[in-house]
């Protein structure tokens, strides 16, 4: 089995970038400098992510505003809405309005993957978000058919994917939706099944897309996200009885990621601790490749505890490669 | 100087109003940390401007405007032990915010709010005036927890933290004592609802002849039914008008006999509504309850309104009361 250490999704704006971003918008710097600012951040979220030893590293996603907003503002068809909550968080994204048509004209997260497999001395992982919480977190004013709206988000998604398969290791599709504890039983069915219909519909190999669900893990939900035909990164600290569910119903696929480190939290995590949760979980459980993870994006803390984080990953993989040898 | 409540349909407000300049000034010498006489003296000039505004529309159980807070968690972790601010989180696009960490054990040493209410009091013209806490989940789920590692523990020695600071408001005579737990209506969970529930039983259980009020706002607010119906409160106060009152029926449904604080006023939008629209709210409230339960108040506190609009909402808003109650009588 291999063995993989990584974040979920995003790294906190180190301070410089967010300034970097106040003065681009306030237009005090220009293009070219805001860029030269923005890349010397981005080395120093990939730079950490080596240095505390993770070997799944994402970008940090450091220019997203929110999981949805790269593509609200590229795809054709859709403008921005509304702040809205962000499931439980105290964090808001901003509503995605389907106006017309949702048209992939062009790659919209190619650059920044390609930064991050050029400036990467290990595994690269990319972030997509999945199509159903796609669905669930815009608001349609176009289609008025469920099903055709959600055809064209499947074709615009699925050429995004394909546009990133030569150059991450890992693509990742974020489906917190497909957990949310208050889905009905036949939404959640469906959910699935258009997840499923995007892994038929890419050329990508199946072994290197995962489908991230958080926030939540319930036994209703887990049973039907086993059928999702891909990887699958569950959310270990939300629920207290998450590693029981796991435990009971098993996993067998290639690809497992365990977020075992709360990202929503800084109460201190002995690595130790979570060592040992994983080993035992490692009883119950099989993939071909298992990643370690933070049980969502690191958004909700401030960046000094993130980078703490880091160090706990960091600190559990080499106990579980000490542990495995 | 004494004032007569009406015996229906009493008037109120949540709890802010929109910062004066006065205010403004404070703020940023709390932040400082320039918490000397000028400070005091710009955060009471504040009040009374807040307590004015209330009086010119004609409210009648007022607050002190929450003038002294920038926001509403972290003003209540500045002055308890036990907190620290955290560095700087996101909460929605470049715009971050310092959360409170809670880095030792919370206890209450000194009185956080009970001058504001002494002043505010003293220029109500025998108003009752309302004062505000911010409730211990709220507090909880808004700060990050370094401590505990524990919500319930942390959310018993938050209530009963705050149970001090609302005794010394009781001996001080404040009457109308809210919690406001705007956070409650954000999560799914039934238990964190119960232990919102165990939490103001510490805090309000054992008061008498004051009234005890819960104010929840925005989310899904049908998540607190049913066990918020054997919350130790006289007056449970939502946010109505925003969602169309939508929460009138869940209300009907459980035959709710408690107080409501029935929002009428969208506190999101500079939009005056006018005096008929909040008659037709107030008329949606009655159709469930008796007048002598509602108390009518805008959906939530005001002070992200200018001022003009604040007051000229207040203002309808009596108005459609008095008119409601006189089409009653």
């Amino acid at each position: 089995m291999r063995l993989y250490a990584g974040i979920c999704g995003s790294f906190p704006r180190p301070p410089e970038l967010r300034r970097a971003i106040n003065e681009f918008r306030e237009g005090k710097i220009d293009r070219v400098e805001f860029e030269e600012r923005y890349k010397a951040s981005f080395k120093r979220v990939v730079r950490l992510q080596e240095d505390n030893g993770l070997n799944l590293l994402t970008s940090g996603l450091l220019l997203w505003d929110d999981l949805l907003r790269p593509f609200a503002e590229n795809l054709g068809g859709i403008r921005l809405g509304r702040l809205l909550r962000f499931f439980d968080n105290n964090f808001y994204y901003r509503c995605p309005v389907i106006v017309d048509q949702i048209r992939w004209t062009r790659p919209i997260t190619l650059d920044e993957v390609r930064g991050l497999s050029e400036a990467a001395s290990r595994a690269v992982k990319a972030v997509v978000p999945g199509p159903y919480t796609f669905l669930k977190l815009s608001e349609d004013r176009f289609y008025g058919s469920k099903d055709k709206l959600a055809d064209d988000v499947v074709q615009a998604l699925r050429q995004e994917i394909e546009s990133l398969s030569d150059l991450a290791d890992f693509i990742q599709l974020d489906e917190p939706s497909l957990v949310d504890p208050e889905l009905g039983e036949d939404d959640r069915r469906w959910g699935v099944e258009l997840v499923n219909a995007l892994l038929e519909a890419v050329g990508v190999s199946r072994d290197k897309l995962l489908i991230a669900t958080y926030f939540n893990l319930d036994s209703r939900s887990y049973s039907i996200l086993l059928e999702v035909r891909a990887g699958l990164h569950l959310d270990l600290s939300s629920t207290k009885n998450a590693d029981h569910i796991l435990m009971e119903e098993g996993y067998s696929g290639d690809l497992l990621s365990l977020g075992v480190i709360d990202s929503r939290s800084i109460f201190p995590e002995d690595p130790g601790d979570i060592a040992g949760r994983v080993e035992k979980l490692l009883e119950k459980v099989s993939a071909k490749a298992l990643a370690i993870s933070t049980s969502s994006w690191l958004d909700y803390i401030p960046f000094e505890d993130a980078v703490e984080k880091l160090k706990t990953l960091g600190e559990v993989l080499r106990r579980l490669e000490a542990g495995s040898r | 100087m004494s004032y007569e409540l009406p015996k229906t349909l009493v008037t109120t407000v949540v709890g802010s109003y929109p910062y004066f300049p006065e205010a403004l000034k404070a703020l940023q010498l709390r932040k400082r940390g320039e918490r000397g006489r000028e400070y005091e003296e710009l955060v009471r000039r504040a009040i009374a401007r807040a307590v004015e505004d209330y009086l010119s529309a004609g409210v009648d159980v007022v607050s002190d405007g929450e003038q002294r807070r920038e926001d509403m968690a972290v003003f209540f972790a500045e002055e308890l032990r036990g907190f620290r601010l955290s560095g700087l989180v996101r909460i929605f696009d470049n715009v971050y915010y310092r959360r409170p960490v809670i880095a030792d054990r919370v206890e209450w040493d000194h009185e956080i709010i009970v001058e504001d209410f002494r002043y505010a009091a003293r220029l109500s013209k025998g108003r009752p005036v309302k004062v505000t806490l911010t409730g211990p989940y709220t507090m909880y789920t808004w700060s990050l927890d370094r401590y505990y590692g524990d919500m319930r523990k942390a959310m018993l020695d938050l209530a009963e933290a705050l149970s001090r600071e609302i005794k010394a408001l009781v001996e001080a005579g404040a009457r109308y004592i809210q919690v406001d737990e705007p956070a409650l209506s954000t999560r799914p969970r039934k238990e964190d609802v119960i232990l919102a529930g165990e939490a103001l039983g510490i805090m309000v259980g054992k008061l008498s002849n004051v009234k005890r009020i819960m104010h929840v706002c925005y989310g899904k607010l049908e998540r607190l039914f049913p066990e918020v119906l054997d919350f130790p409160i006289d007056q449970l106060d939502l946010e109505m008008k925003n969602s169309n009152y939508a929460l009138l029926e869940l209300l009907k449904e459980y035959s709710f006999d408690k107080e409501l604080g029935l929002g009428v006023i969208d506190v999101h939008s500079e939009r005056v509504e006018s005096v008929d629209e909040i008659m037709e709210g107030i008329g949606l409230g009655l159709e469930i309850l008796p007048p002598e339960k509602i108390y009518v108040k805008p959906d939530c506190g005001l002070k992200r309104l200018s001022r003009e609009t604040a007051l000229a909402k207040l203002r309808n808003m009596v108005e459609a009361a008095r008119r409601a109650r006189e089409e009653l009588a």
